[in-house]
């Protein structure tokens, strides 16, 4: 298409879109929020996934023993728990170092004092299984051992992490499909209103021969620019957003295992670009090819 | 360059609009299309431009069937024809210029082709001196001759003319006839439907004369006349 045509497409497109100003507005408004709930839902997605991850990689087991027990009997459970298979490693932490730890981290030095005397602390044996799929089985056959007081493991906390994650990746499916649908609905219904607008203007352009194409590429052009507006939009509020948030858990909830790679948020605005663009056109498509009959 | 073949044209309504039309129009001849309000003229005419398919027969311009055309060919069709109306389709935020420089402009044309072909048209219809002005400034017969020149604007062989003259007072309708002539007699194919009697009358020309969708009179034109 020659030069001329091309640029009367793109002016055509974004005059139609200056002309109905608060119906775009809103069009890429509403592009944006469905884009920016894709992008976070990426995002947040990944971080649990992380997440998930860590929990999964520290998964351990704790034995606490009963308070009874001498020396030898705590040792002899010791070496029964290290012949069960899958097991990685066993560690002894024994009353007298786990008041010492606490004492440590308490700085102070009178706490068995303060105590009255009394250790509160149980001995203590600390699983790592080689497989966290383990865990389970070997927490249980631990508990059997005579000597064993309780048995303390992420018991669930993994599988309810991952549920929820599932639960929700459907509904940020079901809210992202719910602003998508209402943003093709606007784009097209703005697109409509551009069509009837230039009634006369389209009639007769076919009278004198224009292609089909050409009177079609402006709408398209309108749309494919509410939707790239639209994702720019909220590309910037993504971006802000999730590098405010970052700085926050980075400074106070350090624990928290974080996504901050440069190259996947990179991924996330790149699809959140794909997708405005996607969005756009194809409701242009759709209506011109619903309000344009040839 | 245009033949009708037994052409019938039913409307998804039911209305019987034409009905077995016979027609041949030779390439330079300047023909009148007349008839009581609701004879078929109009429909004829949308047959002509493509804008309304005929139920039966065939219908060829340049020997080729409009009956079977795709719709992505219409735009080629359209090209090589001019279609004038009775209300006039300009744009009205357009000036002069720019209305007839569309034409062009959206059939991909380039800037210095445009303006030529723009300028020159608008000569030959008597509005030089009106270029920038908007089509609410314009008189009924000037917005008509503005119509005219988008119509011609890309030299095409034919013009289809539905009631040209029916929003004008006689004398401008004669202003507007006269143009037509000088067009058809530098070559151009002229096809124009009309109630203006006196005119058609006084013109003689080829008459084709449509009642209840049927030809009832063809009536050469004085010319041919003399020429047999
Ligand atoms: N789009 C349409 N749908 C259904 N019927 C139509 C349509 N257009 C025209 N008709 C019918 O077809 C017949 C011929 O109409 P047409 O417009 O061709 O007449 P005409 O000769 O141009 O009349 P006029 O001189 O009043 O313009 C009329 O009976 C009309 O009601
Ligand atoms: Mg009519």
């Amino acid at each position: 298409m020659a030069f001329n045509s091309v640029r009367y497409i793109l002016v055509q497109g974004l005059v139609s879109l200056k002309r109905n100003l608060w119906l775009s507005l809103a069009s890429i408004l509403t592009v944006a929020v469905s884009l920016i709930l894709l992008g976070s839902s990426i995002i947040f997605l990944a971080n649990t996934a992380t997440i998930a991850k860590t929990f999964e990689s520290q998964v351990q087991i704790a034995v606490f023993l009963d308070d009874k027990l001498n020396d030898g009997q705590v040792v002899a459970i010791q070496n029964r728990i290290k012949n069960l298979p899958g097991i990685e490693s066993v560690t002894l932490t024994t009353k007298e170092q786990a008041l010492w730890e606490f004492q440590e981290s308490m700085s102070t030095t009178s706490l068995l004092e303060d105590l009255g005397g009394i250790n509160p602390f149980p001995d203590k044996i600390t699983i790592v299984a080689t497989d966290p799929k383990l865990v389970q089985g070997i927490a249980s056959q631990v508990e059997k051992i005579s000597g064993v007081e309780s048995v303390r493991y992420g018991q669930g906390i993994l599988e309810k992490l991952l549920a929820f994650t599932n639960w929700l990746r459907w509904i940020g499916v079901a809210v992202v499909a719910a602003f998508t649908f209402a943003a093709l609905l606007l784009i097209s219904l703005s697109i409509k209103t551009n069509v009837n607008s230039r009634e006369k203007e389209i009639q007769i352009m076919r009278l004198v021969g224009a292609s089909n194409s050409f009177i079609r590429w402006p709408f398209i052009i309108e749309g494919l620019v509410v939707g790239l507006v639209g994702a720019l939009v909220a590309v910037v509020a993504v971006g802000f957003a999730y590098s405010w948030l970052l700085q926050y858990i980075i400074s106070t909830l350090a624990f928290i295992p974080v996504v901050a790679n440069q190259q996947f948020l990179l991924m996330v605005f790149l699809i959140m670009m794909l997708g405005g663009m996607l969005m756009g056109t194809l409701a242009s498509v759709i209506s011109v090819r619903k309000f344009l009959r040839f | 360059m245009i033949k009708l073949k037994n052409v019938s044209k039913i409307y998804p309504n039911g209305a019987r609009a034409l009905m077995g039309v016979n027609l041949r129009i030779a390439k330079g001849e300047f023909v009148f299309l007349v008839g009581p309000s609701g004879a078929g003229k109009s429909t004829l005419i949308k047959l002509l431009y493509r804008e309304e398919i005929a139920t039966r027969g065939q219908v060829l311009i340049n020997n080729i069937n409009l009956v079977r055309l795709k719709n992505s060919q219409i735009p080629a069709l359209r090209r090589n024809m001019g279609v004038i109306f009775q209300d006039f389709k300009l744009l009205p935020n357009k000036t002069v210029f720019e209305n007839v420089a569309f034409a062009l402009q959206v059939i991909g044309k380039n800037k210095k082709e445009i303006r030529e072909s723009t300028l020159s048209m608008l000569d030959l219809v008597g509005l030089s001196s009106k270029v920038k002005a908007f089509p609410s400034e314009l008189s009924g017969g000037e917005q008509q001759r503005v119509c005219v020149a988008r119509a011609l604007v890309n030299r095409p062989g034919l013009l289809i003319a539905d009631e040209p003259t029916g929003n004008l007072d006689v004398d401008t309708a004669w202003g507007i006839v006269d143009l037509l002539d000088k067009i058809n007699k530098y070559g151009t194919t002229v096809v124009m439907a009309t109630h203006a009697l006196q005119i058609v009358e006084q013109m003689n020309k080829r008459v084709v004369r449509v009642e209840g969708g049927r030809i009832i009179e063809d009536k050469a034109g004085e010319e041919v006349r003399i020429g047999i």
